[in-house]
């Protein structure tokens, strides 16, 4: 464990000192997370003036403002992309010496991971700002929603975080399938609520992000963040329901791992 | 006017279905993922459009001929323009341009045909057959008194989209790095997805004159839709004038570009 502890720490001084030698490319995909929910913000507000009463599904465009603001904010903290890298390392062959380590290469890209979101909030931390003095969004939330909210979009960084790899691991399988990656997002972005709130979805769509796990990381941190579920024990039980996918996610990797590894023949050198 | 351009793009176009061939798989993994974007956006109409009926004139029939002609020029654009540009940056890079610039052709000409991306036509096919139920839904007929301003207009959002990657690929000969800026670029392209009207004014505005994201997905779009009050203004006008400009503007900073370059490592 300690030698996990000491690596890792390793790791994440040298994924910081990169990240912030490429600082400018870095921020260029950093500004994605921006700009996509600032335009679905400005949509669904035109969306919910052109009714009658002003609002839609419950939002009114402060609301929208405050949820979008949230759905920024946590997609930058459960950024991950091994969906899209891993392919690349073991058609390169560079995840040959990375598995002669003796310590996962998850590890490894779990300190990119985290250098990315450490280094990147210097740029997204102040257009946060600027969103919320410009946009005015309405924020409900009382102090214990906010505390709750900052463990639910934690537990939503690691679990997005993981369920990724999990996904990643197909590349054992076919290493040039960008289209599974690609995929998982999609669905991620629009049962996660990412695309719309949950509530705004038609009643089938509702029930089918349900029983996906990404509402729990997105929507669920968002409303929590913004104050728009009231009751405690209401965020309570979700973020068990997040801690039991992770869980999943956890034995579906080691699962998932054991299995892969097994496959793997070295590509070139 | 010989035809020696014409055989040229022939010649390269072959080129690119046989390199296609090689990678089947890939090939129908990446249409798989084009149907897949298409049912999301189709899914996004669909949501906004169960809790409102229209979101400033636009009823959801409108948004479906926008989400087909946003398909089809997002298509239409990874056919030929971004693989091109995205050979030529690397090229820059490389310091392989210079095998380009000693053959007996027109520069731009050549660096802008190399590259032929023909499956992503099914792109545009998916496109025009969902803007076209758009527009059944709507009149009950098939737009084809628009289809030729569609078309056109269609044409002068391609030559405008073109010209802007021409300049930033040109760029590259100053700044080598630049091979995110493919990021900026659908970055910004991605607002172009909903109708320009939703932006507050300060924002149309930009992306109406500044940056001529209007005239490539709106516009077209309210063309085929054939509705006056949709269009801005004069739009057509504005959209050929705007593509004539990009065009020029872009060949001069282009060639001015090319006599600043002097080769890359080598």
């Amino acid at each position: 464990m300690r030698v996990i502890a000491r690596s890792f720490l390793a790791f994440l001084r040298a994924a910081i000192g990169v990240m912030v030698q490429y600082r400018g490319e870095i921020f260029l995909w950093a500004v994605w997370g921006l700009i996509n929910p600032t335009v679905l913000y400005l949509m669904w507000s035109a969306a919910a003036e052109s009714n009658v009463d002003q609002t839609l599904a419950g939002f009114d465009r402060g609301q929208f403002a405050a949820y979008y603001l949230c759905i920024m904010i946590i997609g930058h903290f459960t950024t991950a992309w091994d969906a899209y890298e891993l392919g690349y390392f073991i058609r390169s062959g560079a995840l040959s010496p990375k598995l002669l380590r003796p310590i996962l290469p998850i590890w490894d890209s779990l300190a990119q991971n985290l250098a990315y979101k450490i280094v990147t909030l210097a740029f997204v931390a102040p257009a946060w700002a600027v969103f919320f003095f410009f946009v005015r969004p309405a924020f409900e939330a009382v102090p214990w929603q906010v505390l709750l909210g900052i463990v639910a979009v934690m537990m939503a960084g690691a679990l997005n975080y993981l369920l990724g790899y999990v996904v990643a691991l197909v590349a054992f399988w076919s290493p040039k399938l960008d289209a599974v990656g690609e995929t998982y997002f999609g669905i991620a972005m629009i049962f996660g609520g990412r695309f719309a709130p949950l509530a705004t979805m038609p009643p089938i769509l509702y029930d089918i992000a349900w029983v996906l796990p990404f509402r729990w990381m997105f929507a669920f941190p968002a409303e929590l963040l913004m104050g728009r579920i009231a009751s405690l024990e209401a965020a309570l039980s979700g973020i068990g329901i997040q801690f039991a996918w992770l869980a999943a996610a956890i034995i579906l990797f080691r699962i998932g791992w054991s299995a892969a590894v097994k496959r793997y023949t070295a590509v070139s050198g | 006017m010989s035809l020696r351009p014409l055989k040229l793009i022939w010649l390269y176009f072959k080129v690119n279905i046989q390199n296609l061939a090689a990678y089947r798989f890939d090939m129908y993994m990446r249409i798989v993922v084009s149907i897949m974007h298409l049912i999301s956006e189709l899914m996004v109409v669909w949501i906004i459009f169960t809790g409102t009926q229209n979101v400033r004139g636009w009823q959801w029939q409108h948004m479906l001929v926008l989400v087909g002609v946003y398909r089809m020029v997002a298509g239409g654009i990874r056919i030929a323009i971004v693989p091109n540009m995205r050979k030529l940056l690397e090229d820059i890079r490389e310091g392989s341009l210079d095998f380009a610039l000693m053959r007996p052709v027109n520069t731009q000409f050549l660096i802008s045909i190399r590259e032929i991306v023909v499956y992503r036509v099914v792109d545009m096919i998916l496109g025009l057959c969902v803007a076209a139920f758009g527009c059944y839904k709507l009149t009950g007929q098939l737009p084809l008194d628009e289809a030729i301003l569609f078309a056109v207009l269609l044409a002068a959002g391609f030559v405008i989209v073109y010209g802007v990657w021409l300049i930033l690929g040109t760029l590259c000969f100053w700044f080598i790095r630049v091979q995110n800026i493919e990021m900026v670029f659908w970055n910004v392209f991605e607002a172009g997805r909903f109708p320009i009207v939703i932006y507050p004014p300060g924002v149309r505005w930009t992306l109406t004159y500044l940056i001529p994201l209007a005239f490539i997905t709106t516009v077209p779009a309210a063309a085929l839709i054939g509705q006056e009050s949709m269009l801005t203004p004069n739009a057509p006008i504005w959209a050929i004038l705007m593509a004539v400009a990009m065009f020029i503007v872009s060949n001069r900073f282009w060639r001015f570009g090319l006599r600043h370059y002097s080769g890359a490592s080598a």
